[in-house]
């Protein structure tokens, strides 16, 4: 891809096609298009090797902030790397304000809708809407009528569908007025391309997104009942496996809001809280990612628990504001689309500024015949937005679909929309062949402003994965573009990244971490410490293998396997045999993604408790983590590789592990955040040297100074041991520094005394006199190995077997896990689902 | 005519529920037919939050939330209401049946409008061509819709079973037309959708029905049951009760609770719990004839 780039400037080679519809930047005579000048010089200063060199680092950013999407139809639910191509799609400023206008028209339009459906119905009174659109539309949510929102806005945000025609005219394809996903996506794009062509960026005087996301935060504060000095705004998003999750935890962080899920929050008294550690606190402001009727499933008996029973009560109650308002979903239904002209003449005698794309509801019999008379130069979608279905573009229809799509719509005529196919404009793209042409869509977003409303300088542009490709969707395979809004005079430039209110409270507590995030960071702990001691192993036995390839050589490798199959499969695992083909079994135990335990499936449960508690992980951490999978998750473990390649890749493992642990160490305050984290990690520490020792040591072996040796090593403690005792290998010392010496970090009793440590300073932890559970296991775990004899447990009876040494590690083997039950009772227990009471 | 009602609901959990929230639609309404005289709901343990409002259907609705940890709940409702006689419906002086579908399509007057969306098919009444099937002997071309109503309501009646251990209340329709039994709720989903597969407005009413004991026999304490018909809208004329269960029309021993566009919309309690481990659930609803002012029940739980 780069090298066919080399001896000519990008946008050079791009050639449009002939005859084809509206090109975004040649014009019918094959020139540039005016507004692109500035770029495609700026451009031209660029070799296509300084190009290609920005261009990989700017993935490399993408990548190691985890920008991802994803995608149903990955039966493995995995995330899919975002999608961003390096030309950005650029907008001149008299495109740029007749869209502007056209679009703050429409978004008048829909918020005066709702405000007349939810309340007095005049469009169907006066017969300017059917009134099937309405009762017949699940969407119309009759829980919400008469609930008039706080400022009285229904709309707060809203995304409309843009597209431009063979002849240069913009459309309006459709809106998006519950949850308009993609401003999070559009924000991340801006950032990535202008860091990545700065000069250009510079030069063609782009409209900044930073004014939009301030106004935007700005009205959500307005809208707070309560706590108006500093109101407690949550994002709620229905969770990580949620398509565009990583946009609900990026916007989060970037507005400075909780992300939260419904499980988070809950209703008490009429009021909205979230569940921290210590307690709960008070919500003032739903920015939610949840549709409507998801939002309450006891007023909406909805049997999904993704939202919060009582929330509409709490609306009503006007002790909560929710943007956008319940019930917003109705706007969006493409069953409006056909009136939306004829209403804005009613209510504000203005034509569509920005016309609609248009479309027909087969309920009315008229529209219905047109449909029906020219299937192929339609789209047919569902009329209701309530059921999410996939357009059909009625032009790739067989003769028998098509009548088999006709005989569906007259069954049930009102439940679609056939709208026009119009060829979108296209625009370059950069593919695996050089620059082509694709056909794209812009997102537009809207925010309500205090009395109007204000459009995003900008948008997600998404481009279809191929040229001939009707359907521009990211979801399909294809992908984004940054979208320059450009403006003949100077902009403005200010950073949202800055406080923009000074009233704030200096706090020290760590105390705002709910008990979601709390349950993840611990988990998150322990995958992260259960994946260095299975490196740590597996470096271990590879080292030997390679060293000593014929059998029988380096007898320790019998024992190390052992632990390391017993670490992976869970410590019941007994009698296991030894691996018949050793190598294959590293790679299995290394790669295979399918194997319970292995470090692949380590890896991806590391992945996965990380992206649950994205807004809690520092952007470095996360890089640790993400660079953590590439060499690892990513290797093919039918693909042989050698054993000097795997040992390569597991000694990058070991020092990407101490990155994050140094991270952890270095770089997160001492919250309640912090401890979680750390008490996964010592629980697992502790549980890998328990698994570890026995395994090694419970029975003696006539070559048990090569498995000491290979102790010390794994354990990490062979230079402090050497200092001591020099090459003299004897068990007691080695299990004096690995069991009960306090200086030593990676002893068993140093995991003791750090978990007692933090169970301490766990909320609640001072209060009464008696010892909670989880303190007083800590306390017997520490006090247990403190009083242990070392001589006593390194003997053995005549058997060779170390009766004493077994039955310690056995109890702490058994007990040890409590402490987590005793932890997750104590602070995790609320974490209760909730459920439907029968009928009666 | 007097009527006491008292309808107690009663959950018991094997394991402590930390919080309970709930929507009651158990407050009887007026109509042309019936005058409320006393409402009173009762929740133990105390609710915190109890909220009275007027439900989209006009139907009043509470919402209450219980807060403290509980392994029993119990909902009573009790209810004075006054029922007067009404003229038995003119079911043949109705308009033809497609005309009335025409109707509701064309008149933008408040009430047709509001009756219009009666019409459209529910979660509980969705839409299956059986039902147009279903429809057909009883509505023929041109018979006035009350005629046809009646004609549907006696095959109802006569077609299925009413047999209490035959459905839930998240039996699918299509399930229950299949075997041919099932209970009030049942026969009154049915035949909503089967009317409002030919586009005719038609509304689920949830109340009870006064029970007389056999002659001779004392009356039970609690043997009453909830009980769920619907109306059906006759253009110009107004809403008509029609019972399938009972095969009866304007039935004076009906007693309205609320309506709405099904079950769901109108169900006397929800609730969702946090906590509470299984759980039963005893109801035990009584109807009787009030006498003068003494009939007021002692009501003790």
């Amino acid at each position: 891809m780069l090298g066919s780039l080399a001896g000519e400037s990008v946008l050079r080679r791009y050639r449009a096609p002939l005859g084809g519809g509206f090109d975004e930047m040649i014009d019918g005579d094959g020139r540039m298009r005016d507004h692109w000048h500035g770029f495609g010089s700026s451009l031209d200063s660029l070799t296509p090797q300084e190009f290609a060199g920005r261009w990989e680092d700017a993935q490399k950013v993408l990548h190691a902030n985890g920008v991802s999407y994803n995608l149903h139809s990955d039966p493995r639910g995995a995330y899919r790397p975002w999608k961003l191509d390096p030309i950005p799609f650029l907008v001149a400023q008299e495109d740029g304000d007749r869209l502007a206008k056209g679009l703050v028209q429409r978004a008048r339009l829909l918020e005066a809708i709702l405000r007349d459906l939810y309340g007095p119905r005049r469009l169907l009174l006066e017969g300017v809407l059917p009134a099937e659109v309405v009762f017949g539309n699940p969407a119309f949510l009759r829980a919400c009528h008469g609930i008039s929102p706080p400022t009285g806005r229904f709309l707060h945000m809203l995304a409309v569908d843009v597209g431009r025609g063979p002849d240069g005219q913009f459309w309006a394809l459709g809106d998006r007025t519950q949850v308009p996903n993609g401003a999070g996506y559009a924000l991340e794009n801006r950032i990535i391309l202008s860091r990545m062509l700065p000069e250009a960026f510079g030069e063609c005087n782009v409209q900044r997104l930073a004014l939009f996301f301030r106004t935007f935060r700005d009205m959500l504060r307005s809208l707070a009942p309560h706590h108006r000095d500093n109101p407690r705004i949550v994002l709620l998003s229905p969770g990580p496996k949620h398509e565009t999750y990583f946009e609900h935890a990026y916007l989060a962080r970037y507005l400075g809001y909780t992300l939260a899920e419904g499980a988070d929050l809950t209703v008490r008294d009429n009021h909205v809280y979230l569940k921290f550690l210590d307690g709960l606190q008070p919500v003032d402001v739903i920015l939610r990612r949840l549709r409507d009727e998801s939002c309450d499933p006891l007023e909406f008996h909805s049997s999904s628990f993704a939202g919060i029973p009582g929330l509409v009560q709490a609306v009503r109650a006007r002790n909560v504001a929710i943007a956008n308002a319940l019930g917003c979903g109705l706007a969006e239904s493409p069953a409006f689309l056909p009136y939306l002209g004829a209403v804005s003449r009613h209510l504000f005698g203005e034509d569509l500024m920005l016309p609609t794309m248009p479309s027909y509801w087969c309920g009315e019999a008229k529209q219905r015949e047109k449909v029906l008379a020219s299937l192929d130069c339609m789209v047919v979608k569902a009329a209701f937005s309530r059921v999410r279905s996939k357009p059909i573009f009625g032009i790739h229809l067989s003769e028998e679909s098509k009548r088999k799509l006709s005989d569906q719509i007259r069954a049930n005529p009102s439940a679609y929309v056939g709208q026009q196919y119009l060829p979108l404009s296209q625009a370059p793209v950069l593919t695996d062949r050089g620059i082509e042409p694709r056909p794209i869509l812009v997102r537009s977003f809207l925010c309500a402003s205090e009395k109007d409303f204000f459009l995003m300088p900008g948008g997600l542009t998404r481009f279809a994965q191929s040229p001939e490709s009707m359907l521009v969707s990211v979801q399909e395979g294809g992908g984004s573009k940054d979208t320059w809004v450009l403006s003949r005079n100077s902009v403005s430039t200010f950073s949202l990244l800055k406080p923009a209110h000074a009233n704030v409270e200096i706090t020290r507590g760590g105390a705002d971490l709910p008990s979601r995030s709390a349950d993840h960071l611990f988990w998150l702990g322990r995958y992260v410490e259960r994946t260095e001691g299975l490196i740590r192993l597996l470096r271990g036995i590879v080292v030997r293998l390679i060293e000593k390839p014929s059998e029988g050589e380096a007898p320790e490798t019998a024992v190390l396997f052992r632990a390391a199959r017993l670490l992976a499969e869970g410590v019941t695992a007994n009698n296991l045999p030894d691996p018949a083909d050793p190598e294959a079994e590293v790679r299995s135990l290394a790669f295979d993604r399918d194997r319970v335990g292995s470090l692949a499936f380590n890896l991806a449960s590391i992945g996965r408790a990380a992206s649950t508690v994205r807004d809690r992980v520092s952007m470095d951490m996360w890089r640790v983590i993400a660079s953590l999978e590439t060499p690892m998750g990513a290797s093919d473990p039918t693909e042989e590789i050698t054993l000097g390649d795997v040992l390569d890749v597991l000694n990058r493992g070991v020092i990407t592990l101490a990155a994050f642990a140094g991270l952890a160490g270095e770089s997160m305050t001492r919250g309640h955040g912090w401890r979680f984290l750390d008490i996964g990690r010592g629980v697992e520490r502790a549980m890998h040297l328990i698994v570890l020792i026995r395994a090694c040591l419970r029975h003696t072996t006539q070559y048990e100074p090569a498995v000491l040796e290979a102790m010390l090593e794994i354990a990490d403690s062979q230079m402090t041991y050497r200092r001591r005792y020099l090459n003299t290998l004897d068990a007691a010392a080695v299990l004096d520094l690995l069991l009960a010496d306090e200086s030593n970090p990676r002893s068993l009793i140093s995991q003791f005394v750090r978990l007692r440590l933090d169970v301490d300073h766990l909320p609640n932890g001072q209060a009464g006199t008696l010892l909670s559970p989880e303190r007083r296991l800590a306390l017997a775990f520490l006090s247990k190995v403190q009083l242990a004899d070392i001589a006593q447990l390194a003997k053995a009876d005549s058997r060779g077997k170390r009766w004493q040494l077994d039955a310690l590690l056995e109890w702490l083997e058994a007990e040890l896990p409590k402490l987590s039950e005793a932890i997750s009772q104590l602070y995790l227990s609320h974490l209760q689902v909730s459920r439907h009471l029968a009928g009666n | 005519m007097m009527y006491d009602i008292r309808h107690v609901t009663t959950y018991r959990y094997t394991a402590s529920v930390t919080l309970c929230q709930n929507i009651a639609h158990l407050s009887p309404r007026n109509s042309p037919r019936q005058t409320v005289l006393k409402r009173d709901l009762w929740v133990r343990p105390d609710p915190v939050i109890l909220d009275v409002h007027t439900d989209f259907f006009g139907n009043t609705a509470h919402f209450f939330s219980v807060q403290e940890p509980h392994r029993e709940l119990t909902v009573a409702a009790t209810h004075r209401v006054e029922l007067r006689g009404s003229e038995p419906p003119p079911l043949a002086s109705t308009m033809a049946w497609e005309d009335a579908a025409e109707y509701l399509r064309r008149t933008k007057t408040p009430e047709a409008l509001d009756a219009f969306q009666y019409a459209f098919d529910t979660n509980l009444t969705a839409r299956r061509p059986q039902w147009l099937e279903y429809a057909a002997p009883s509505f023929t071309p041109g018979r006035p819709i009350g005629e046809a109503c009646r004609d549907l309501m006696g095959r109802i009646y006569s077609e299925f079973v009413y047999d209490p251990r035959a459905t839930t209340v998240s039996t699918p329709l299509l399930d229950m037309f299949a075997a041919k039994r099932g209970v009030c709720q049942d026969f009154a989903h049915l035949m909503l959708a089967t009317l409002r597969s030919l586009g005719l407005a038609a509304r689920y009413v949830s109340g009870y029905l006064e029970t007389a004991p056999p002659p001779g026999k004392a009356r039970l304490v609690g043997a009453d049951a909830s009980h769920a018909w619907l109306q059906v809208y006759f253009p110009e004329q107004g809403w008509f009760d029609f019972d399938p269960t009972n095969n009866a029309v304007a039935s004076e021993r009906l007693l309205l609770l609320a309506w709405g566009r099904d079950y769901d919309d109108v169900s006397p309690l929800k609730g969702v719990i946090l906590g509470g481990g299984t759980h039963t659930v005893d109801v035990a609803v009584d109807v009787i004839a009030a006498t003068g002012n003494g009939g007021d029940l002692d009501f003790e739980v």
